[in-house]
């Protein structure tokens, strides 16, 4: 892993420990609602599923816009004059 | 290959890593909290076979294809299947598990509020399958 | 052989030839046929989920039924053979040599695809394409269900002598003056998809050999009526498969890796990164089988291990992605059919892959399990990356193939509604499995959000069949009429077709 990368890891381990609640308290009477749990875990990574999703398809789109052939500042890469890439 | 920087390609990896690891470790966590079952919950012994669940209480009542127990009450299901592999699912409640033969597997919910919802099987078990369905009623407690 | 239709010769010349150009068009045609059956069998489904209740099917049996040959049907007798066609058009051709490494042994390895298509639609076995135990040893109809184990009995002999030949064609018989790692990448996925074939499928031959026995009563491998384990057989059935999902999508990125340099008129980004990306997603693909099967009631740790192992199969897949999108940066793009398919598959890839992460989060997995989600989910794979790749390098190979041009308008048409209908299809299902309706039904309650969900995917699901019904007539008319390809430079992109493209293997 690169410089960079680490301490993100790092981050995101560290990060998620203070969010480890106590095993889930257990008087009696009261129970966890694993609907609760269980969806709220699913809408945090959607949460974070969209937002990627949009920064890699807007990259697609961008992608395609800007280097499509028919774009005005569209100009010969440095293999086509060779022929060969 | 061609004279271009990799260090891109390195942060763009160490971003992915990071996430899947946000991600492993959420998940692990919440699954570590959900799989606990309380101490005090109580049995229910769930069969499934072709092509219906039968529900039977600690007090030996016995139920086909309907379900009842008390809101604010912890359940543990006990799940198994005489014939072929069902998957014991109530969708509203996020209880899922397989009913494997000859294995007991254990799964618990504690329902909040009265209410009906729909019990159904989720795994392929032949002809009617797609009908083999059932009943959870929520009683108020008592 | 090259440019079969524009010099035509007896068929039989054709069929029992063992010359690679001559069984790839073997492949290519056999693999398309049982892609528009398979797609048919499609359409029916769609068409009974339209509205709750009994449609057009007549019963449940013949539902399942269905679905079943379905899925098998578009698995081992498409993909499977779709992309040895591919490997035995260009494999030779990319290592410099004359044939595959073994012709008649290729040969052999097609020759195997007929029967076993046969006796899987012949039988029309309804134990889906899991056959899951005990359902498949003690309720399923023979003699369909024992046809079908002999049909995938046959197909997968038939992947192993296939991915013999291209390990040995790719590693010993390529051109002395190349070395490995100037292999093309299209080459490299055949070789990292054939490693993955010898090693993983063995143990599901096996596995159908204990299912034989068990259904003959002679053994009980899987029954736990006298004492056997059905778990045991989902174990060795994701060691293959599970795998095996890897042997299907690496040879559709491979492909999109030699689209999308040619029509970004650039070289890829980094064909290192490549290479690793293929080796390392074959090698951690064996770490995560059982997360197909955290619902059978595994343990916690048990859970934890392969929840690592299928995230750990991510950064592989994300590095093709990055590569791919690398190589369209600063390039000049000219969008072509095979280049709309191959952008339109980088596109849908990545969401089939944020759907996976979510699916081996482990408490997430009892809401996705076995529900319509799951069905969105591994049909925006097959569907989404592998057919778009695949149909993409149809379109990329057919000049080569035929000598002829494709329409391209009628190729525009037929991605554009394929992508709407795709995502119509499957992220609909995607939500209909939030909402709970489980896969493999025949008929649901009439709940108003899964009568609607269902209506949407069957109208995607019928813009898709309206694009195939084009494509098959594209393909039909342009074969025998289409104005004659510039050979050279059939997209005029200013360079050489990338192959060389004479009659003949130039090596032979």
């Amino acid at each position: 892993m690169t410089p960079r990368a680490t301490p993100l890891a790092i981050l995101a381990l560290v990060l998620s420990i203070p969010a480890l609640p106590a095993l889930a308290a257990t008087e009696p009477g009261e129970y966890l609602d694993r609907r609760a749990e269980i969806w709220n875990l699913f809408f945090r990574m959607m949460t974070v599923a969209f937002t990627i999703g949009t920064v890699v398809s807007g990259t697609i789109v961008w992608l395609c816009l800007r280097f499509r052939e028919s774009n005005p500042k569209a100009a010969p890469t440095r293999y086509e004059e060779a022929g060969e890439w | 290959m061609s004279g271009h920087s990799n260090f891109p390609e390195w942060v763009y990896i160490g971003v992915v890593v990071a996430l899947l690891c946000w991600v492993g470790a959420e998940a692990w966590n919440v699954e570590r909290i959900v799989e606990h079952i309380p101490e005090d919950a109580e049995l229910i012994k769930v069969t499934g076979q072709q092509w219906f669940w039968t529900f039977e209480h600690e007090d030996g009542t016995k139920r086909i294809g309907e379900l009842r127990v008390e809101a604010g009450k912890a359940y543990r299901f006990e799940i198994t299947s005489k014939d072929v592999i069902h998957s014991f699912n109530i969708h509203d409640y996020v209880v899922l598990l397989d009913a494997v033969p000859g294995r007991v597997n254990t799964v618990w919910f504690a329902p909040m509020e009265a209410g009906e919802h729909d019990i159904q099987c989720r795994e392929y078990c032949g002809l009617i399958h797609y009908n083999m369905r059932g009943k959870l009623i929520v009683e108020e407690a008592a | 052989m090259v440019m079969e239709l524009a010099r035509p010769r007896p068929i039989w010349q054709i069929m029992f030839s063992t010359h690679h150009t001559d069984v790839g068009l073997l492949y290519l045609i056999t693999s398309l046929a049982f892609m528009f059956m398979g797609g048919a069998l499609a359409l029916s489904i769609r068409a009974e989920l339209f509205f709750p209740g009994a449609q057009i099917i007549g019963d449940a049996m013949t539902f399942n039924r269905i679905f079943t040959v379905h899925g098998t049907t578009l698995i081992f007798l498409f993909i499977l053979p779709f992309a040895s066609a591919v490997g035995n058009y260009f494999v030779p051709i990319m290592v410099r040599y004359k044939d595959m490494a073994y012709p008649k042994l290729n040969a052999i390895a097609f020759w195997m695809i007929p029967p076993a298509g046969a006796l899987i639609w012949l039988g029309f076995a309804d134990f889906t394409w899991y056959a899951t135990p005990p359902y498949s040893v003690i309720s399923a109809p023979g003699p369909a269900a024992d046809m079908w184990i002999f049909g995938l009995k046959i197909l997968g002999v038939s992947s192993i002598l296939g991915a013999i030949n291209f390990i040995v064609t790719i590693l010993k018989c390529k051109h002395p003056d190349m070395p490995i790692s100037k292999v093309p990448l299209l080459a490299w996925s055949f070789l990292s998809s054939s490693l993955i074939v010898l090693v993983a499928l063995p143990t599901f031959a096996a596995a159908l050999l204990m299912l034989l026995t068990d259904r003959l009563g002679a053994s009980g491998f899987f029954n736990p009526a006298v004492g056997g384990d059905p778990i045991a057989y989902a174990h060795l059935f994701w060691f293959t498969f599970h795998p095996e999902v890897y042997v299907l999508v690496i040879p559709a990125i491979g492909m999109m890796y030699e689209i999308i340099p040619r029509f970004s008129r650039k070289p890829i980004f980094s064909a290192s990164s490549g290479i690793a990306a293929f080796v390392l997603l074959s090698i951690v693909g064996f770490a995560s089988w059982a997360h197909h099967m955290y619902a059978t009631g595994m343990s916690f740790t048990e859970k934890t291990v392969f929840m690592v192992g299928t995230l750990a199969a991510v950064p592989a897949s994300a590095m093709h992605v990055f590569n791919f999108l690398a190589t369209m940066w600063g390039g000049r793009i000219r969008f072509s059919t095979p280049m709309l398919w191959a952008v339109g598959g980088i596109a849908l890839f990545f969401s089939a892959g944020a759907g996976g992460v979510v699916n081996s989060a482990m408490p997430l997995d009892f809401v996705t399990h076995d529900s319509y989600w799951v069905v969105g989910h591994f049909h925006l794979f097959v569907m989404g990356t592998i057919l778009f790749g695949s149909v993409g390098y149809l379109y990329y190979m057919f000049p080569y193939v035929t000598g002829r041009m494709y329409n391209e308008r009628l190729g525009n048409i037929h991605f554009v509604l394929s992508f709407v209908g795709t995502v119509m299809v499957f992220f609909t299902q995607h939500v209909l499995g939030l909402f709970g309706m489980p896969r493999r039904v025949y008929d649901y309650p009439p709940i108003p959000e899964w009568i609607a969900m269902n209506q949407i995917a069957s109208v995607g699901a019928m813009i898709i069949g309206v694009s195939m019904v084009i494509f098959l007539a594209n393909m039909l008319h342009s074969t025998a009429r289409g104005r004659p390809a510039d050979m050279d430079d059939p997209w005029g992109l200013g360079a050489k077709y990338y192959y060389p493209y004479e009659r003949k293997n130039p090596q032979h």
